[in-house]
């Protein structure tokens, strides 16, 4: 995998920590599925390698399509602000990714061996920093795609996971997809908006 | 006897074939189905748990599935915890007002969706690998969140959010953990995490103790341990009581055997201490959080869901300090918890029904305007509290004894303070709860007394029986059984 190719996957990870728009989110978190697919394919040898790799493309544009039609039946009366600035988003997501890279790091033989590596690493620390700063439902859902994109950039930078782990992976994340619609459209439903800020009455 | 991987099969298909019958049998079949159901699938897994107890040295390790003594136990109580969770259910339908579906579909969404719950939680303690074992407690977090949220008022939507969220990102660290542990091992595949292969994984010690933590604190998230258990209150509070009793009594210590697996598994690369020492740390820091608002006056289900973070605590503990003490105690108090536990959650809804107050804040003085129902709660939370003959003050006992055996005398004296504060907290609530000052209440039966007053019979049998058994448990070969894993 080229130097490029390990930006290009951070760059879109940034900017779905950075965006406000939850369309443009999802747009850009897809390009980054589908990246990954066409990595994975470019990069399979054996026929499973193939049906793994169809699994992540099938949860790309399932997830994608769901997420879209979902912004479509949910339209917010208002924008839905985070609870962080894009810039104080963008620094803490790198400065996370940069702790977890350093963590990783230990012995110089895990996944932050190379460039390959240690942008799949990132992409888990945006992941966390979008569910964990972003106040609307779908971006913290997409923050937890974010990670497991990660995930699979980390799978196809060492080798050795079985592919039916990757494929289950990609059927958990596409149920787990479905059922967050279900709950998004319950609560703007119930609530008048996608915003997690009410849902707060549990407290002890 | 059937062979043990047949009915290891039969206990994870028969569930899952139900979850497929449920959404096409006619509407007015589905609590008959979902009754026989319940029979059929707690069946093949108790005579599984059977087989596993009365064969404790036989182990049957495959890539995919594994059963020994430890998986045997807890499939058995996740079937009879699932089972009553599925035959006290029509009670708890009866009394809903609303949900997330409309009422024709209502109840084929319950049921479908507890079975597809069942299936996946009675596969996770038979997983024979770590990623499968992931992919399981994955599948759950997506069907019991829907379950948590089944009422589908604003609360229960929010725990359920948070659940769903919470778990999910803890689950993903944990992945990256199980990644890390294929890729340092020398052959790759579905066997690199088989649990008698980690302890091959040959990238170093400090790599594995980083992918070994992480799988940690990830299923911590899921198991509700503190620091990251914020979830736990809420969901259990929320759910059907049914689901709430799933949750706490057999997905909680289910999840926390696949941690113990995988701490079993690495011990040849990290030793067994430090593996411990984690669950330790986890444990009293667990118990440390619980004990405060184990002394409030909260809401009945709120009150049980930080006790399951207290008791998760102590098995947790129990599988810290090891030996034959630890282990003991911390296989009693998963049974004994179970058994507890059920009953409170159960006792939920004839509780709401007499007292409607019950649902959002703290009550008192049941045992006064209705003297089965107020029994029922004082034998629920004198189990859980350790109050004697509760079995949970043998194995808290023998824990407390492992944990000074296991040369970790700070640990055990702040798990034997923590542990006295618990037990008073729960005492005031038990007193509060059934002799307190009560108020005029509405007369007569409430809904759903009957079952769980028949429930709570078979529970003072199991509960006797258990803490009589618990003594000599730590000189068993199931206890060797345990202590040897399934590698």
């Amino acid at each position: 995998m080229s130097g490029f190719f390990s930006w290009a996957m951070v760059g879109l990870g940034l900017g779905v920590v950075m965006v406000r728009r939850r369309s443009m989110a999802v747009g850009l978190i897809t390009l980054q599925s589908l990246a990954i697919v066409a990595l994975a394919l470019r990069e399979a040898r054996e026929a499973q390698d193939l049906i793994a790799a169809a699994g992540i493309a099938a949860r790309a544009v399932v997830l994608a399509i769901v997420f879209l039609l979902l912004i479509s039946r949910t339209r917010e009366a208002r924008a839905v602000l985070p609870s962080l600035a894009p810039l104080r988003r963008g620094g803490l997501a790198v400065v996370l990714a940069l702790g977890l890279i350093w963590l990783l790091s230990g012995s110089g033989s895990g996944p932050c061996a190379d460039d390959h590596g240690r942008a799949a690493i990132s992409l888990i620390a945006f992941g966390l920093v979008t569910s964990a700063s972003h106040r609307a439902t779908v971006f913290q859902i997409l923050g937890i795609v974010l990670v497991e994109n990660g995930l699979a950039l980390v799978v196809l930078s060492m080798p050795g996971t079985s592919w039916l782990i990757e494929l289950g992976v990609a059927f958990d994340l596409t149920l787990l997809g479905l059922v967050a619609g279900v709950f998004h459209e319950r609560i703007f439903v119930e609530f008048g908006g996608g915003d997690t800020r009410v849902l707060r009455s549990l407290r002890d | 006897m059937i062979d043990r991987s047949v009915l290891a099969h039969a206990t994870i298909l028969v569930p899952a074939l139900l979850t497929i019958l449920l959404t096409v049998v006619p509407r007015r079949a589905l609590r008959a189905v979902a009754t026989v159901g319940a029979l059929a699938t707690a069946l093949p897994a108790l005579l599984l748990t059977t087989a596993a107890l009365t064969h404790p040295g036989e182990v049957d390790a495959g890539d995919w599935i594994a059963v020994d003594v430890a998986g045997g136990l807890l499939v058995g109580v996740v079937a009879l915890v699932g089972g009553v969770g599925v035959l006290l259910s029509p009670a708890y339908l009866d009394s809903l007002t609303g949900a997330l579906v409309a009422p024709p579909r209502r109840e084929r969404l319950y049921y479908t969706v507890l079975f597809a719950f069942w299936a996946t939680l009675t596969a996770v303690p038979l997983a024979g690998n770590l990623g499968v074992a992931w992919l399981l407690i994955e599948a759950t977090t997506a069907t019991s969140a829907l379950l948590v949220a089944f009422s589908g008022k604003p609360r229960a939507l929010e725990a359920g959010w948070k659940y769903l969220v919470l778990t999910s990102l803890g689950l993903g660290v944990a992945l990256l953990g199980i990644v890390l542990l294929s890729a340092g091992a020398p052959h790759g595949g579905l066997t690199a995490l088989s649990w008698g292969s980690l302890g091959d994984y040959d990238a170093g010690r400090e790599n594995a103790l980083v992918a070994y933590l992480l799988v940690m604190i990830g299923l911590a998230a899921k198991i509700g341990l503190a620091p990251v258990h914020n979830w736990l209150p809420d969901a259990h509070s929320e759910a059907p009581a049914p689901v709430s009793a799933m949750l706490s009594a057999a997905l909680l210590p289910s999840v926390l055997l696949v941690a113990w697996r995988c701490q079993q598994g690495l011990v040849p690369v990290l030793g067994e201490r430090s593996g411990q020492s984690v669950f330790v740390v986890l444990g009293l820091l667990s118990i440390g959080v619980a004990v405060p608002f184990l002394s409030r006056s909260l809401a009945w289900k709120r009150l049980l869901a930080y006790s399951s973070l207290e008791h998760m605590g102590v098995i947790a503990l129990g599988i810290g300090f090891g030996g034959p003490l630890g282990l003991a105690g911390a296989a009693v108090h998963v049974v004994g918890h179970a058994v507890a536990k059920t009953l409170g959650f159960v006792a939920m809804t004839p509780l709401v029904a007499h007292e409607p107050q019950a649902a959002r804040g703290p009550v008192s003085g049941i045992g006064r305007t209705q003297p089965a129902l107020g029994s029922v709660l004082g034998l629920a939370l004198g189990a859980l509290s350790g109050l004697p003959p509760s079995p949970l003050l043998v194995s808290e006992m023998l824990i407390e004894a492992g944990g000074f055996a296991s040369g970790r005398p700070w640990a055990a004296a702040a798990a034997a303070v923590l542990l006295a504060l618990a037990f008073l907290g729960l005492f005031q609530s038990l007193l509060e709860t059934t002799v307190g000052e009560s108020r005029p209440r509405q007369e007569g039966r409430p809904g759903g007394l009957r079952g769980v007053t028949v429930l709570a019979g078979v529970s003072v049998l199991l509960l006797l029986g258990l803490a009589g058994a618990a003594a000599w448990l730590p000189d068993t070969q199931i206890v060797q059984a345990l202590a040897r894993g399934v590698s």
